[in-house]
């Protein structure tokens, strides 16, 4: 078994040896546009660093400097085609190998990068800008709503994100709020006073989460793939191994599904609110004061749809310290079904809400970065049937630290924890501990190699505890 | 069927709704940047920040509180300024009162404590015949020919007792006057250079941790990029020059067709008045910017004809003036002392590439380099090289050092 990993990780090591001696010749749409190194805005990418926030904040705009002619002037300076190319960025993610063992089985796996997402981006004038992104997977894990079971397939459309950015402060000063100009955006307040930037609409296909103290915008922890058993002829699959994912942000209900038509299950570890695969809704932030950003919004999520408020307070910022907390909540109406109650294969007819908090806080310190989040589920409306069967609270915790140890490598280590909810026959807690070092050779792709352990005692007929270890050698490629 | 609203509807209609906000919404200028109106009865005055040529004039700060200097201004405000301003100080004169632009009250306490001392020396100075005054139609005449430096820094200190203020009239006492600078500083500085300006923002530690560049300190008399000779600080211009032009690095991804690509950005598109408010702050939180007694800077005489003469000589004093030891003898910034090279915080530092001189953090034109040449870049182990080099043999070299992007031939 070890004989075949150290083969595989050679292999592998060959492979990144050819892909990292070719000549790329490009770097990322952003620093294309205003003609700087990735690491101004990231800690390492694509973690942004506290610059990178306010870029992103602001609407992709560097603070105070954005350009007062827009994409007119990048057009007249620079060309229709450098202003297209510098609109572009493409990312290449995913494994190039893995390595998967529980006490009955090892699975070792060698696969192409699964994931090539394509970035248009681009600030249309100083207060209104947008962002989309295009996926292909070739190899994408979907729920088959003909079939009714897992499937996979190629994938290709719409990303996580395609929004678009407005600064609405000159809204409020038609409304009669003061506002100045702040290297062409407008902004509220007086100088020396009360300042705000924003507030910033940012709408259409969004995951709101980058403001957050643990922000999963841009994780450096890649989520792995769910894994699926189908057996030859059959027209069911089974869920073999559920991905690897914050679970702070997870749906943490075992039993519950998205909709009734299509009993598409809500998978216990899939992302919702935050960390999602992108929703369509409405997301207004502003930054107070430089210290207190404030941000509130709707999000659809499969039947029903979220609302939520979160505040993130800047603490402390001084000598090479910065530390912010962050509160979260939600309100989801009806965002899940509850199975029915004398078949819990399939989904009821009672939909439910869901109530989300939490609190989340991040710490710099020179190299080092840590952030986490806790939160906390309760779900309303379930049925009376039901009562003595569902547990209705939940909760997750995800804490992570990264730590910069040399220019060009990053180690991380996140640890996973979760008090699952749902059906009590069902349900089991997962605890999971990840490991993982970056190689960045130049600044836009990062080769790394992960391994992720479940601490809990191993459990076969639990997709959440199937595994022991899950060693995944990837690279992560932006230009 | 699927009742629920497809989520590209929903993203059309907010598109839509987003679209008629933006364009719908009036454009809200205000005349004041500091986003305050000042009652006109007081006095009307325009918040602008004085221009580059006044930027560095900062009064002696023994003027504000000495008796004699006051008195001087008393006898020059009597004879010259009252007959607007008022004896009072109030900008109710009796030939202010018909005048379109109506003199400034001096005893605005809140508008005085927001100007600086460069502003009021170029107003002074200029009087109303400097934009934006002139079109505003005001009547005041410059003094510059007629007062002395002394003389005008004096009116300035005794228009100032019109306030009650008491001590000098700086930023460290009166926060409110770089107020804007302030707010730029904490919103697009202060990841790098930290809150209080000493370079150890949280951005900083990861740009290139444990080794140079790291963010200047704006609180020490180390600045790289300068026109002023080793050891002095940089004027308001150089200040301007860095924030416009960003910093240039040699690190970084991949590129393709680009002129460089910065560590620092580039706040070209703030406009000029915001950029200067940014200086007048980072200047504040170093006092030495009032304490120099005169700012000389290094002189570029007009470029010459490159001829392959000049860069044949630039090759030699490359070679005499031992450049290769640090740069290499191909200039690829790879000479023999490159690896033990550390700056003034004891971090490894790498000498720059000059094979590619868009990647120049002091700039790639010929004045550029020869600014560098010049001046050196303090703190780090590239000296100045005014005492050694005469202006002719400086631009040899800089034509010998610009030719080895095409390889040191041409």
């Amino acid at each position: 078994m070890f004989r075949r990993a150290f083969f595989a990780t050679v292999l592998a090591g060959m492979l990144l040896a050819y892909v990292d001696a070719r000549p790329v010749d490009a770097i990322p749409a952003f620093a294309r546009q205003y003609d700087m190194q990735c690491n101004a805005c990231h800690t390492r990418p694509p973690r942004l660093n506290r610059f990178g926030e306010q870029f992103h904040m602001m609407g992709f705009q560097i603070p105070s400097a954005s350009r007062p002619d827009g994409l007119v002037g990048s057009l007249k300076d620079d060309g229709t085609l450098k202003t297209v190319i510098d609109s572009l960025a493409l990312r290449v993610s995913g494994g190039l190998f893995e390595y998967s063992e529980s006490p009955r089985e090892t699975e070792v796996k060698f696969e192409p990068p699964d994931e090539v997402e394509l970035f248009v981006s681009r600030a249309i004038t100083p207060n209104f800008s947008f962002f989309v992104e295009f996926e292909y997977e070739p190899n994408a894990t979907e729920f088959d709503r003909d079939r009714g079971y897992f499937n996979r397939g190629h994938k290709f459309g719409l990303g996580k994100e395609a929004f678009f950015m407005a600064n609405l402060g000159g809204v409020l000063g038609a409304l009669g709020a003061p506002t100045m100009e702040m290297g062409g955006q407008t902004m509220v307040g007086r100088h020396g006073g009360f300042t705000m930037h924003g507030p910033m609409l940012m709408a259409g296909k969004i995951d709101a989460n980058t403001n957050f103290s643990y922000a999963t915008n841009r994780q450096l922890i890649l989520d792995t793939e769910l894994e699926f058993e189908k057996e030859e002829g059959e027209n069911q699959s089974k869920v073999h191994r559920l991905p690897i994912v914050p679970y702070a942000f997870a749906s943490k209900f075992f039993g519950v599904f998205k909709d009734r038509r299509e009993h598409e299950p809500q998978l216990v570890t899939d992302q919702v609110m935050y960390n999602t695969t992108g929703a369509p809704g409405a997301d207004f932030h502003a930054m107070f004061n430089d210290v207190i950003l404030g941000e509130v919004g709707f999000l659809r999520e499969n039947e029903g749809f979220n609302t939520y408020g979160m505040v993130r307070y800047d603490i402390l910022d001084r000598k090479e310290l910065t530390f912010n907390v962050s509160a979260l909540f939600n309100w989801g109406f009806g965002v899940v079904r509850a199975p029915d109650s004398a078949d819990h294969e399939r989904a009821g007819g009672q939909r439910l809400d869901r109530l989300r908090y939490g609190v989340a806080a991040n710490a710099r310190w020179k190299g080092l970065d840590v952030y986490g989040a806790l939160i906390w589920d309760r779900m309303y409306g379930l049925p009376s049937e039901l009562r003595g069967e569902f547990d209705r609270t939940a909760m997750g915790l995800t804490v992570q630290a990264d730590y910069l140890v040399h220019e060009n490598v990053l180690v991380s280590s996140r640890f996973d924890q979760l008090w699952a909810g749902g059906l009590k026959d069902e349900k089991l807690d997962g605890t999971v501990l990840t490991a993982q070092i970056r190689y960045y050779p130049w600044q836009n792709i990062a080769f790394f190699v992960r391994d992720s352990v479940n601490l809990r005692k191993f459990h076969e007929d639990n997709p959440l505890r199937s595994w022991r270890n899950q060693l995944f050698v990837g690279i992560d490629w932006d230009f | 069927m699927r009742t629920t609203v497809s989520w590209w509807s929903a993203a059309i209609a907010m598109v839509a709704l987003a679209l008629g906000i933006w364009i719908g919404a009036p454009t809200v200028t205000c005349a004041d940047p500091n986003g305050e109106e000042h009652d006109d009865d007081k006095g009307g005055h325009v918040h602008v920040p004085a221009p580059l040529e006044y930027a560095d004039s900062h009064a002696p700060l023994r003027i504000w509180t000495d008796p004699k200097m006051i008195a001087r201004g008393k006898e020059i405000y009597t004879t010259t300024c009252a007959v607007c301003h008022g004896d009072a100080g109030d900008g109710k004169g009796p030939a202010g009162l018909a005048l379109p632009l109506k003199p400034s009250s001096f005893r605005d306490r809140a508008g005085v404590a927001e100007m600086r001392d460069n502003y009021w020396f170029w107003r002074i100075s200029e009087g109303g015949q400097v934009e934006p005054f002139k079109s505003k139609g005001s009547a005041m005449p410059p003094w510059k020919g007629t007062l002395s430096v002394e003389d005008r820094w004096a009116v300035m200190a005794y228009q100032h007792t019109f306030t009650g203020h008491q001590g000098p009239h700086v930023p460290w006492e009166h926060p409110e006057s770089v107020a804007m600078g302030h707010d730029i500083y904490r919103m697009s500085c202060v990841g790098c250079h930290g809150a209080q300006g000493k370079g150890d923002g949280s951005v900083g530690a990861t740009l290139s941790p444990r080794r140079a560049p790291q963010p200047r300190d704006l609180t020490s008399s180390l600045f790289k990029f300068r026109s002023t000779p080793s050891g002095q600080l940089p004027t308001t211009g150089d200040l301007v020059r860095t924030i416009s032009e960003g910093i240039r690095s040699s690190g970084g991804p991949f590129t393709i067709g680009l002129s460089g690509y910065r560590i620092m950005p580039s706040f070209r598109h703030m406009p000029e008045e915001q950029r200067l408010e940014l200086v007048e702050y980072v200047k504040s939180l170093n006092k030495a910017f009032w304490e120099r007694a005169e700012i000389r800077t290094v002189e570029i005489p007009p470029r010459p004809r490159v001829t392959p003469e000049r860069v044949a000589r630039g090759k030699q004093l490359y070679a005499d003036a031992e450049c290769l030891t640090c740069h290499g003898d191909r200039g690829r910034g790879d000479g023999k002392s490159a690896p033990e090279l550390k700056d003034d915080l004891q971090l490894p530092i790498q000498p720059t590439d000059l094979t590619r001189p868009q990647r120049f953090k002091n700039g790639r034109r010929p004045e550029d380099v020869y600014r560098t040449l010049m001046t050196g870049f303090a703190g780090t182990p590239m000296p100045s090289y005014a005492d050694a080099l005469e202006p002719e043999q400086a631009w040899d070299l800089v034509f010998y050092v610009l030719s080895l992007s095409q390889g040191g031939t041409k």
